[in-house]
Order: C-alpha cells, then sequence, then structure tokens
C-alpha cells in the first residue's frame, strides 16, 4: 500500500517538527476544566447546565469530534467510558451502554427518534459528525420522557444551528487507507429573523479485505451522502419556527457464496428526515413548542448469479414514522419547572417476509417536575404513558437527586423504568429458511401460520398450547438504578457511578413446533430475566496548561437471572475437554452473557502547542475479553467455552496544526498497531492512516 | 468410573458370600459392565433437504458391539437419528423393524448421578417420531450451523431399556472419528460415536452404577 508508505512519512516529519520546535512558551490562564457553558437538553428537555444534571451523562463536544478526526458517530462514542460498538449474532453492529445491547438505546437527532434497524441493530456510521455540535449521551432508563427503546440510554445529536450574520462554514477533504474519501461542506447565516444552514458529506471506500483467500471482501466498497437544510424564522420574540430536512443515501456492492456458488448484488439505504417545530413563549412563565416529524427509512438487497444473472435473493424494508408532539414548560419560579407533552406515534412497515405492510399506533402524555426543595438539592420527579395499539400501555416513571455537598462534591442518585415495545418483527415475521429448513414465526401471526403449515402436512407436532399465545407479547421493561458521585478539586475532574439494570420480559425464540423435516418452527416469547451491574469511573486531570489526559473504566456484570438458578440447582453442564464426560457446572463458571466485556477502560492525551498552532491527542481503548457464543451447547458463555475473543486495545493518534487562522492540516492513524483478528472481529479493519484538510470561513 | 464398577463387584461378591450362608434360590447376580464405545459408524444418505436414507448402525448393550441381527439390538444409529428396538417404525426410509421392547428417556444430570432407572417412564418409537428426539436442541445434540458443528448436550444422558427388558444409560461423548476435544466441522469425519455406557445385564436390575 503506497498510500501508506507516504502518509507514514508525512506522519513521522509532522510528529518530529513538533517535538524539536518547541521555543517560546505563553503563560495561559489556568481554566476550570470544567467549562461553565457546558449545557445538554436530552436529560430533562430544558436547557440544564451539565454538572447539575442528575443522570449519568457523557458530553462529547464539536472540539473533541475536529481534533480527535474521526468521521462517523461510532468512532467517537467508542472512545467514550462504557460505550462499545459490537457486532451481534446477525452480524449487524450497534451501540452497547451500561453492557445493555443496541436494541435499547434510542437514538436521537435533535431531539426527535432516528428508525431503521437491522436485527434491532442501529448502525451508527450510518451518521456523519461533519455537521454535529455536539453529542449528549444520557445513561440508563429515560423511557419517562422518551417512550419505548430508551432502556440502555439515549444517545441525542445536536447540529450546528446559524448564529450570527456572518456566513460560517467550512469544507475539508479528507483522504485515507483503503481508498476512502469523506467530503463536507457547511455553511450557515443568520440575517435578522431568518436564518438557515446546509450541510453536505460524502463518504466513499473501496472497503476492505481481512480474508484474501477468501473470495468477496469483508467489507464490500460503498458510497454514501448526506445532505441536510436548516431554516429559522422568528415571527416574534416570542414565536420561532424550526425547520430541518436530512436525507442519507448509501449504496454498497454485496456478495455471497453459497455452495461455492459466488452471487453478488447491490445493496442500498435511503433515509429522509423531515422536522418542524414552533417554539412560543406565553408571557414569561409559559413556554411551548409545536413538533411535527417524520422519517422513512428504505432498505433494499439483492443478490444474482453474475453470469445467468438469476436472482438469488431480494429482501425490501420500509419503513415510517410520523410524529406530532407538543410540549409546554412552565417556570413557576427560577430552576423550578414543570414540563408536559402530549404526542401521537403513527408507524408503519412493508418489507420481505412479512404478509403485508402492519401499523403501530400510540398516544402519549408525559410529565415532568425539576424542582430545588432546598438550594443544594435538586429533585426530578417525571413519568409518562404511552397508550399503544399491539401491546399493553405502559407507565415509566422516573426519579432523580442531585445533592451538592459543596463546590466541589456533589452526589447524583436515580431510579427509572424503561420499555421497548415488541418489534414490527417479533410480532409479524414470517421466514423459513431454505437451507436449513427451520421456521422463525412474528408472535402475531404464529398461530395462523402454524395452522397454514399444518394443513400442508409439515407439522410433526405442537411442542405449546395454542391457548398461550392468546395474551399479547409484553414489551420489554426494565428498572435502572444508577447511583454516583462527582468530585472537582484544582485540577482534577473525578466522576463514579454505580449501576444496576434489571431487566424482565425480554423477547426470545423458542421452538413452538416440530416440522416433519426434523426442524423447528420458531416464535417469539417473553422469558428472560436479565441483569447488567457495574461502575463507571472518569477522571480528566489537567496536567499543565496544554496537557490534559483523561481516563475512564467501566466494571460489567451482565447475567441471566434463571440461568443462575439453574446453575445453583446444578442444573447445567459442559463437557469436560480431557475425558469428554459431562460435568456439573456452577455460578463460578459463569462468564455472563455475549458479547460483554468484564472490562473496559480508556486513556487519552491532549496535548496542545498553542504558538505553533498546532495539537495533537493519543488515544488508547481496552476491552478485555469477551464470549461470542455458546460454544459447547449448554446455552451460556462459561470457562469450558471456546468462543472467547481475546482482550483487545486499540490505538488512535490525531496531530492538527493550522495555518493563517482558517487553514488546517490534520494527520493520523487509527488503529495504530494495526491490530486484527478476521475470524472474530470482520468489522475491525487494521491500521488506517488519514489525512485532511480543512478551510474554515 | 473404574473405581465405582470395582467396589460394585467386590459388594457382589460379598452379596454373593453371604447369600451362601443363607439358603435361598436367588440367581447369581453378573456384574453392571461399565464400557466405552468408540467410533460407531453412522451414515447416512442425503440430508440438506433431501430424502435421508441408508441402513441403521444397529448396536446391542449385551455384546457391547455393533450387531447385524434383525432382532438382538437394542438401538441404532442413523446420522444424528438414534432408533430403539420397541414400538413401531417411524416411516423413514431403510429403518429397521421393531420387534423388541426397547425404550428411551432422556434424563438430565452427570453421568454418575444417574444411578437407577428404576420410576423412569421409557418412551418407544412410533408413527413419525423417535423416541429419542431429533432435531438440534430437541434431543441428545446441538446442530451450530456457524461452524457446522454437531455436539452432545452436555447432560443430557440417554437411559435406555433394552429390547429385552434390561437397563442401561449411555452418554454419547462425540460425533467425530476419533472423538477430538475441538472438531472441526469442516474437517473432522462425522457420523461416528463414541460413548460412555453401563449395561446391567441382570433380569429386573435397575441399577446403573
Amino acid at each position: 500500500m503506497n498510500l501508506n508508505k507516504v502518509l507514514t512519512s508525512l506522519f513521522i516529519g509532522v510528529l518530529s517538527a513538533s517535538v524539536f520546535g518547541q521555543e517560546m512558551f505563553v503563560q495561559k490562564d489556568s481554566v476550570l476544566i470544567q467549562d461553565l457553558d457546558e449545557v445538554i437538553v436530552t436529560a430533562t428537555r430544558t436547557v440544564r447546565q451539565l454538572s447539575s444534571v442528575p443522570l449519568p451523562v457523557t458530553l462529547i463536544s464539536k472540539k473533541q469530534l475536529q481534533k480527535t478526526g474521526v468521521i462517523r458517530l461510532n468512532e467517537i462514542l467508542n472512545e467514550q467510558t462504557g460505550i462499545i460498538t459490537v457486532a451481534d449474532e446477525s452480524g449487524f453492529s450497534g451501540v452497547q451502554i451500561q453492557g445493555i445491547a443496541s436494541d435499547y438505546v434510542l437514538i436521537l437527532m435533535n431531539g426527535v427518534p432516528l428508525v431503521g434497524r437491522s436485527a434491532g441493530n442501529f448502525d451508527l456510521s450510518r451518521l456523519t459528525v461533519g455537521n454535529i455540535k455536539q453529542i449528549e449521551v444520557v445513561k440508563g432508563p429515560s423511557s419517562s420522557l422518551y417512550g419505548s427503546e430508551a432502556l440502555g440510554g439515549v444517545i441525542n445529536i445536536i447540529t450546528e444551528k446559524p448564529d450570527d450574520e456572518n456566513i460560517h462554514g467550512n469544507a475539508s477533504y479528507r483522504f485515507a487507507s483503503f481508498n476512502t474519501h469523506d467530503v463536507n461542506i457547511n455553511f450557515d447565516q443568520k440575517l435578522g429573523k431568518f436564518g438557515y444552514s446546509l450541510f453536505a458529506n460524502t463518504l466513499h471506500s473501496d472497503g476492505y479485505d481481512l480474508r484474501p483467500e477468501v473470495i468477496g471482501q469483508t467489507v464490500s466498497p460503498f458510497q454514501n451522502y448526506t445532505f441536510s437544510g436548516q431554516l429559522i424564522y422568528d415571527f416574534f420574540d416570542t414565536l420561532k419556527l424550526y425547520a430541518s430536512g436530512r436525507f442519507y443515501q448509501q449504496n454498497q456492492e454485496a456478495d455471497l457464496l453459497v455452495n461455492d456458488q459466488f452471487f453478488e448484488g447491490n445493496s442500498d439505504i435511503n433515509e429522509g428526515n423531515l422536522h418542524l417545530r414552533l417554539d412560543h413563549a406565553l408571557g414569561s412563565k409559559w413556554q411551548l413548542q409545536y413538533e411535527f416529524y417524520y422519517t422513512n427509512y428504505k432498505a433494499s438487497e439483492f443478490l444474482e448469479n453474475p453470469i445467468s444473472k438469476d436472482l438469488l435473493s431480494q429482501s425490501d424494508f420500509d419503513q415510517n414514522l410520523l410524529r406530532p408532539e407538543v410540549r409546554a414548560t412552565y417556570s413557576l419560579k427560577p430552576k423550578h419547572n414543570l414540563t408536559v407533552g402530549v404526542g401521537y406515534n403513527y408507524e408503519n412497515l412493508d418489507r420481505t417476509f412479512f404478509d403485508e405492510k402492519v401499523t403501530f399506533d400510540s398516544q402519549y402524555a408525559y410529565a415532568q417536575y425539576d424542582f430545588y426543595p432546598s438550594k443544594k438539592l435538586n429533585l426530578i420527579l417525571g413519568a409518562r404513558f404511552d397508550n399503544h395499539s399491539e401491546y399493553q400501555s405502559q407507565l415509566s416513571p422516573k426519579v432523580a437527586i442531585n445533592y451538592k455537598l459543596s463546590d466541589a462534591i456533589s452526589f447524583k442518585g436515580s431510579i427509572g423504568y424503561g420499555f421497548k415495545a415488541p418489534d414490527f418483527r417479533q410480532l409479524y415475521f414470517d421466514f423459513t429458511n431454505s437451507a436449513v429448513g427451520y421456521t422463525v414465526l412474528g408472535y402475531n401471526v404464529a398461530v395462523e401460520k402454524i395452522q397454514e403449515l399444518e394443513e400442508l402436512g409439515q407439522i410433526e407436532r405442537l411442542l405449546f398450547e395454542v391457548g398461550a399465545l392468546a395474551n399479547p407479547l409484553e414489551a420489554e421493561s426494565s428498572i435502572g438504578y444508577n447511583l454516583g458521585a462527582a468530585i472537582t478539586e484544582g485540577k482534577v475532574k473525578f466522576n463514579i457511578n454505580l449501576f444496576r439494570n434489571d431487566f424482565k420480559n425480554l423477547i426470545d425464540t423458542r421452538a413452538i413446533a416440530r416440522k416433519t423435516n426434523g426442524q423447528n418452527v420458531f416464535s417469539y416469547t417473553n422469558f428472560d430475566e436479565i441483569y447488567t451491574t457495574g461502575l463507571e469511573l472518569d477522571a480528566k486531570f489537567k496536567l499543565s496548561d496544554n496537557i490534559h489526559l483523561s481516563g475512564g473504566y467501566q466494571l460489567l456484570y451482565a447475567k441471566d437471572k434463571q440461568k443462575k438458578v439453574a446453575l445453583e440447582r446444578g442444573e447445567i453442564f459442559a463437557r469436560d475437554p480431557n475425558s469428554l464426560q459431562t460435568v456439573a457446572l456452577d455460578d463460578s463458571d459463569y462468564f455472563g452473557l455475549v458479547n460483554r466485556s468484564r472490562h473496559t477502560a480508556n486513556f487519552k492525551i491532549f496535548y496542545e502547542v498553542p504558538q505553533w498552532d498546532f495539537n495533537a491527542n493519543l488515544r488508547i481503548n481496552y476491552r478485555s475479553k469477551y464470549g461470542l457464543f455458546d460454544s459447547n451447547g449448554n446455552s451460556i458463555i462459561d470457562d469450558f467455552d471456546t468462543s472467547f475473543v481475546n482482550g483487545f486495545a486499540l490505538s488512535n493518534i490525531t496531530l492538527n496544526k493550522t495555518f493563517a487562522d482558517n487553514y488546517s492540516l490534520q494527520l493520523g492513524a487509527n488503529n495504530l498497531f494495526d491490530y486484527k483478528d478476521a475470524e472474530n472481529i470482520p468489522g475491525l479493519a487494521g491500521i488506517q492512516l488519514f489525512t485532511k484538510i480543512n478551510i474554515q470561513f | 468410573m473404574k473405581m465405582t464398577s470395582k467396589v460394585l463387584i467386590l459388594l457382589f461378591l460379598a452379596i454373593a458370600f453371604i447369600s451362601c450362608n443363607d439358603d435361598d434360590n436367588d440367581p447369581i447376580l453378573v456384574a453392571v459392565e461399565s464400557e466405552t464405545a468408540n467410533d460407531i459408524p453412522a451414515p447416512q444418505t442425503g440430508g440438506q433437504g433431501q430424502p435421508v436414507g441408508g441402513n441403521f448402525t444397529k448396536f446391542s448393550f449385551a455384546t457391547g458391539a455393533v450387531t447385524t441381527s434383525d432382532t438382538d439390538w437394542d438401538i441404532a444409529f442413523r446420522g444424528t437419528t438414534i432408533a430403539v428396538n420397541g414400538g413401531t417404525v417411524t416411516g423413514t426410509d431403510d429403518e429397521p423393524e421393531r420387534n423388541g421392547n426397547a425404550g428411551a428417556f432422556v434424563a438430565s444430570g452427570t453421568f454418575e448421578s444417574i444411578k437407577d432407572a428404576a420410576g423412569i417412564t421409557f418412551t418407544q418409537d412410533t408413527d413419525g417420531s423417535f423416541a429419542i428426539p431429533t432435531g438440534s436442541d430437541n434431543g441428545w445434540y446441538n446442530y451450530n450451523p456457524q461452524v457446522n458443528i454437531v455436539t452432545a448436550i452436555p447432560g443430557k444422558i440417554l437411559v435406555i431399556k433394552t429390547h429385552d427388558g434390561k437397563y442401561a444409560k449411555m452418554e454419547v461423548l462425540s460425533y467425530y472419528k476419533g472423538a477430538p476435544a475441538q472438531p472441526d466441522g469442516f474437517v473432522d469425519e462425522s457420523r461416528f460415536y463414541t460413548f460412555n455406557y453401563v449395561y446391567n445385564p441382570n433380569d429386573g436390575q435397575t441399577v446403573l452404577e
């Protein structure tokens, strides 16, 4: 790879220039490590100062996005304490927070949800960071404000808004390994009452191949485009319009090897979002927001024989969400805010393996009271009620407390309820694997489909009572507990948070009938009860004005409660690898749920040389070993399993140099030490070198 | 296991001596047999959506070996399917006639923990279904399509009533030739059973240790 060599030498050049070129040293005023202007909106739906929020929050600033040179959302989230991207059994990737899978993490953009998941996973690499102002991650359940899916956490992406009369913007071009090109153009302006912003991004890559001996690439070539525009218009000081539209398109080559036959095709994603909002101030006490949101997500893939053009498979997915919502915040007195909201969700999905387009309807209302019973004590009480067409209605309460012991120390604690509605697939799927012969049926169509199969003579016997499917599938739910403390002392800022999430009614598949071909018919049911518990530590240390260090650590235990009971009773077994005989296991042999690392940690160093307009940073992210699947047939990951992925650390380095205030050059390497595990982690490319030029105007 | 057998033999001898002192007519007990059967081949034709066929490999606990006898067999193997010589034919191609009184029960536990067959209700093969359920995770094995491996589910002990009403227990250890500890689903030759078994040759005796 010639490009890599060129970039490496450039890289070393800049690095040595930075080390040997040190001359003068300018003493700057020391600033508190906690920026006082850091505010977030996700935790309460009102603007809140970060340090006073009684919930575990991770805030990622634009500055961090720029300095690290990341281009997609998953890259920067991976560098935050307790947040990792994992691929599940389906092969799709999503984010894991506090040990909770992507299915249970809500993704918002400017407060409204993004849809379009693959087997429950939201692919965060779909989202460019080019126009992001900040990313807010609230950990733990937030269903009291956001309803379904907000069990493990909420990730809210806040985009840049126009703020003054001058045209601001930037244009950048980034070139990286694997022939990857990323281009951003962005500008915004506010002219009196009217403001606008426009943004375009394109990303092209040749992909990569970790196993050249196998036909087809590990990641096939792709190209995608993101366009977005925002308009603001202030009718009066008290009535302001916000309108935004976004369009995303991706096209990727697809291939598949079946029984030594090679198929190729295309995989497309089209996504659109339209978000309208009126902000209305009524007197000095009422703030109203009238919001309308529509989004559509389409994915399609086909595979065909490259010579005969015979179609092997074609799958389509078309999801719509329409959501009007009205919110009001009433200020009883400063810092005492009552927020109420009502809304309506209309959702439908048409896809391959569904008989027909299916529709969900739900109505909801929520209320939250955020107040200070005493000067040092902040209390947030909230609850939301969701009424849904397909499952039992849900009431999601939440309590959060912040107690400020002193300027340096505050304690925070919260308890909340979270739920996730059964998704379309769990209710309406009708899929038969043509190679192996098993069938998967959605809960709501299972009885009818089983009868159809029986009439075709394909059912040997039923394994369940038909009457057991009379009650609707219940929503998956959790209760999350978080208890933490924040300590700010001089140059050190330290955060600790203990968490526990108790899940029940998790939806999983079980065999409901045996087919005459010896295979099973599976359907979904509520049965799993799991917990994730552990602790998160975050420390920031200002070594000098120009050197900032930070470190983070998460300890995690994620286990299935019923499996623990079965282990106590001696009902779970493994095979001794030497004698091949069965041995009974106990809890000490139980590693936990798949894809969960006991330890994750990160370490970052940011180094600034203001006199040369230069800065550099090194970020190291570690995760300890984890189990990929049950390899010994006892349905748990235990010490006898052979499917463990070794722990590993990834290092990323970025160098930035600004010229003449407005021009900047960036050089860097992701996965600096070229760590690869082709067999277990196909999503992990080797070292990727990059360089970027950016013009600010 | 060997230990247990020796203890049992001593026990039997002791009982035998005591029996000698008494003047009764109990038949002399034969020692319980604890053995391993290695690489019993279980070929089949078809599969992967095609009709399954081929002769079953019949096995007798009394002889501890594969047999071609049409009557003196207890269990029979073809692919992952295990038939018992009791009940009726299931309807699959090329299966042997059932003329004995065998039955099976899938118990949970370690091999040692199954000490007695008393009280067990045995199932026989019937039209359309085997006493030992077929299919992944239904009976004795699990199939992982990702790595193409058939694994004997740990903790699944097959308790067998033989064709002539005696009792045995067996634990399948491996489905691959040579019983490798870590079989490779794409390399190692499958359809070879290695299993531990305990057979009580005494009429009416249910003890399995």
